[in-house]
């Protein structure tokens, strides 16, 4: 008679949810971004201001209680800007992510799955666009591309995607030597049903934890582009744009500095502390 | 060894004329040209200026005068400061640039490598966790803000810095400390990490079962091993810094190359841009260079290849 | 033999604590070694020898490990009361061992007359050239052609078999009087093995070097070890003689690992006899013994208690309730 004990069996998915759940901090910064994010959605239905409206009565007052955190040097309501900023940020963060991975898989995949020329050409554009500092080429996109929202989805989606595309090709050639792909080929499968059957499905774990290490980057961006002053074209309002402008009066009034630097802060740490989260939770050496 | 050296270099000059190929002709597609700003001019002196300058020629003419100049270390001519050249104008800021590089650099290798270290030996204990809260928060913030928070605390409430500007320790200490956070983090979760894997490894074992003692163990065995993927790590990170530290220098108010790039952004000076672009790209590759090299050295299995 | 072993393991345990439980890897385990002996620790993957063998050491990771109970005398002193610093003396100098997989045992930015020196330098007292001089002698004595020159060459520069002869270098650099030997020819191919063994033996016997012998292949043990303790699950199930353990097996699964290996005197239709069932898990152990899910002749009685350890010939002893010599045909 034989007895075996089997340990209860668990996939990947449902582990790493699991073990995400369990990771505080990760757990912390993912509501925070939901509270964020529902505040920009539900907020402009509530508040009394727009962020663009002004009353040149009541400039640069503290913290009150008719403004939550005070108003700015044209009298408009820092509270309703922090969140239409919040929303600028966020919609860069993600939406520029859309194009990353729209480049970046596609990319990284061939250059993996085909290997040889194609591979070393993709490989050495990446290069050059590595070699390039990316905030320095954001700017240069920028100046081409315009100030409207949609064309800084652009220009920071067009210079970051180049690690998405590094990190599949090295999954796609790690993956390319395993045994289930040869398998797969024996079958009778081919190259383009491979990929997207076997090589992708298997890369996504550190796909979605490169992107998710890759939206506060993009929101730095943003941010840093408006500061400098090319950002989004006013009257959008950003985080960046508000230090800028509060700059100015840093010493009368250092609250419309403070603000929207630790709302940058608190987003990108946010995210971070999520990707650490997700790629602690997927990382399949640490599995039972 | 040397094919590689000059493998690298080769690479590296291959790199630069494609960055600065890009550069010439992303400038070209910038809406309005470089004599777009306040005011309009006549059309005959924009056609002048541009004979003058040498715009109206072809692009690839264009092109191969601007790289038979960079090869005699003359990036050109600024457009909006008509009496300067852009290299002058870049020198003057290169100091700064690089002196604030340097320092962040150093104070980032300093903080970094000793608190991962002590993290992953003293692993658990009350050093391990705030080193890894510390470097996971200083990882995610931005320089950026950082900077504005040590403004606020150091300038405008506690009135004992300056709020920018260069001269001596008492400038340049903030933005130093403001660009150095973040990759000292890095460095510390990388030392870290790397720390715990060597520690983990067979050949350490094998030291502990012949009878060194721990220091020994420590300094031959452990550190070199640990450093070698910080140094792989170092390189990036301080080409980050160099790229990056523009924005600083505009918090700061640095007169350095940061501030001429932005300044030449909003004065469409063109010259100035591609001289900023060649710049930060050359040193950037150059780093990389230098750490590969480096790497060579510290780990015996590169050098054979 | 001598009136006193060299090292005598007593009822050592070590056990391992994890999330999961604990894992009794090493569960009451006796064995001894004379002076100038061989002994063979013989077992599948996973029993307990290795970690038997660095709790002589003590090189268990004390987070999550542990050795929990037990004494280890070497030269009559119990070493796991010594302080550590004693411990230290003794590692390397008296007790050395050989790990299996010299690619990771031997530090890859280190030279490996540099690892060699280390120890000298430590045990010894030799420094400089005079330390070098005798890392070259060393590396000449273990087969290692051109060690004048080997000496200054990086572990990935080496063969596996020229490594695992570095290995022994190392080992026997201090002249120990006791030499671990961790699975020393696993990694190698049929051939090196040999080779391997057979240094391994001369210098056993020129320094008259006690030696434990770690291995899971049955084949190189009746030739090099005189005494055999197969271990299970943590615990020793026989031991004795080579000869007893090879001729006359007891413990059903000492039967079956010889059943199972391929022999050549026997035609080529034989089909190999595995032994059924699978290891058993270390955190939930039955509670009688260990072997009894896969034993084809358990009884009631074994599945309630752990079988002791009763003679079944002079020095030849089987923790089995139905431990009867089997004579073999001639």
């Amino acid at each position: 008679m034989i007895t075996d004990t089997v340990r209860p069996h668990r996939s990947l998915w449902g582990d790493a949810f699991i073990r995400l759940r369990r990771n505080r901090l990760a757990v912390t910064g993912g509501v925070i971004i939901l509270l964020i994010a529902l505040t920009t959605i539900i907020y402009p239905f509530f508040s009394r201001y727009d962020f663009a409206s002004q009353d040149l009565n009541a400039i640069l007052q503290s913290p009150s209680m008719k403004h939550f955190l005070g108003t700015d040097e044209l009298g408009r309501d820092v509270f309703t800007r922090l969140i239409y900023g919040a929303r600028t940020s966020l919609s860069v963060g993600i939406f520029t992510q859309l194009i990353v991975l729209g480049i970046g898989l596609p990319l990284g995949a061939i250059s993996g799955a085909a290997g040889g020329r194609a591979d070393n050409l993709i490989m050495r554009f990446v290069d050059v666009i590595y070699a390039f500092p990316d905030l320095l080429l954001i700017i240069l996109l920028r100046a081409i591309l315009g100030g409207s929202i949609y064309m800084i989805f652009l220009a920071i989606g067009l210079v970051s995607w180049v690690n998405v595309a590094r990190l599949v090709r090295g999954q796609t050639l790690a993956l390319k030597q395993r045994d289930f792909v040869t398998a797969a080929r024996v079958f009778g499968g081919f190259g383009s049903y491979i990929t997207t059957r076997h090589l992708l499905p298997n890369s996504l774990g550190p796909v979605i934890v490169a992107v998710t290490f890759n939206i506060p980057r993009a929101i730095f961006a943003e941010a840093a582009l408006a500061y400098i002053g090319i950002g989004v074209k006013p009257p959008t309002p950003s985080w960046g744009a508000m230090i800028r402008d509060g700059n100015n009066v840093i010493f009368a009034a250092p609250h419309l500095v403070l603000f929207p630097a630790i709302a940058i802060g608190i987003l990108m740490l946010s995210f971070t502390f999520l990707g650490d989260g997700l790629r602690d939770a997927l990382d399949p050496r640490l599995r039972r | 060894m040397t094919k590689y050296i000059l493998h690298r270099i080769f690479w590296l000059i291959v790199v630069l004329l494609v960055v600065s190929f890009i550069t010439f002709s992303l400038m070209h597609l910038v809406p309005g040209g470089p004599w777009d700003k306040e005011k309009t001019l006549a059309p005959q002196v924009v056609e002048a200026l541009n004979k003058k300058y040498g715009l109206d020629k072809p692009f690839f003419v264009q092109f191969g005068n601007y790289l038979v100049n960079l090869l005699h270390g003359d990036l050109g001519v600024s457009y909006s400061r008509q009496d300067r050249s852009v290299t002058s104008i870049l020198l003057t800021g290169l100091p700064k640039t690089a002196t604030l590089g340097a320092i962040a650099f150093f104070l980032a290798i300093i903080i970094g490598i000793p608190f991962g270290m002590a993290a992953a030996l003293k692993q658990n204990s009350a050093i391990d966790y705030i080193s890894v809260l510390f470097s996971t928060i200083f990882a995610s913030i931005p320089g950026f803000v950082l900077g504005i928070l040590l403004i606020i605390i150091f300038s405008v409430t506690l009135h004992w810095l300056p709020t920018g500007g260069w001269g001596g320790i008492r400038q340049i200490i903030m933005p130093a400390f403001a660009l150095a956070t973040l990759p000292a983090a890095f460095i510390a979760r990388i030392t870290r990490a790397s720390t715990l894997e060597v520690i983990r490894q067979d050949y350490i074992r094998t030291a502990q079962a012949m009878g060194l003692q721990q220091r020994v163990i420590l300094v031959r065995h452990i550190l070199r091993n640990s450093l070698i993927p910080v140094v792989t790590v170092a390189g990036p990170e301080l080409a980050f810094l160099i790229s990056g530290s523009f924005i600083i220098e505009n918090l700061f108010s640095i007169p350095g190359i940061g501030r001429l790039f932005v300044n030449g952004v909003f004065a469409r000076d063109y010259g100035l841009i591609m001289g900023s672009i060649l710049f930060y790209a050359f040193a950037v590759a150059s780093i990389n260079l230098v750490v590969d090299l480096l790497y060579a050295v510290i780990d015996p299995r590169i050098r054979f290849d | 033999m001598s009136d006193k072993p060299l090292l005598e393991v007593r009822n050592l345990s070590t056990y391992f604590y994890t999330q999961d439980g604990i894992v009794k890897a090493v569960d009451g385990v006796s064995y001894a070694v004379d002076r100038g002996e061989t002994i063979a620790l013989v077992g599948e993957s996973g029993c307990g020898k290795t970690v038997s063998a660095l709790s002589i050491l003590r090189l268990i990771p004390e987070p999550p490990g542990k050795i929990a109970s037990g004494e280890i005398l070497f030269d009559g002193i119990d070493i796991l009361t010594l302080p550590k610093d004693r411990m230290l003396d003794i590692r390397g100098d008296r007790i050395a061992m050989i790990f299996q997989e010299p690619l990771t045992a031997l530090n890859p930015v280190l030279t490996i007359g540099l690892q060699i020196t280390e120890a000298l330098e430590r045990h010894r007292n030799m420094h400089g050239a005079v330390a070098l001089e005798e890392a070259i002698r060393l590396l000449k004595i273990v087969g290692i052609p051109q060690p004048d020159q080997r000496v200054k060459d990086y572990p990935h520069q080496f063969s596996g078999g020229m490594r695992q002869r570095a290995m022994i270098a190392l080992a026997i650099s201090c002249e120990p009087e006791l030499i671990i030997a961790d699975e020393p020819t696993t990694v190698v191919d049929v051939t090196i093995q040999a080779q391997l063994l057979e240094l391994i033996r001369g210098i056993t016997e020129k320094l008259n070097t006690a030696l434990i012998l770690i291995t899971h292949n049955l084949g190189i043990v009746a030739r090099y070890a005189h005494r055999v303790y197969v271990m299970y699950a943590g615990h020793i199930i026989e031991h004795g003689s080579s000869q007893d353990i090879y001729h006359h097996p007891c413990h059903p699964y000492t039967r079956g690992l010889l059943a199972s290996v391929p022999r050549l005197d026997e035609p080529r239709k034989t089909r190999l006899q595995p032994i059924e069932g699978q290891p058993p898990d270390l955190i939930q152990l039955p509670p009688g013994c260990a072997f009894g899910p896969r034993c084809p002749h358990v009884i009631d009685a074994c599945r309630q208690a752990v079988p002791p350890m009763t003679e079944v010939s002079p020095g030849h002893y089987a923790a089995c309730r139905l431990a009867v010599p089997d004579r073999k045909q001639s």
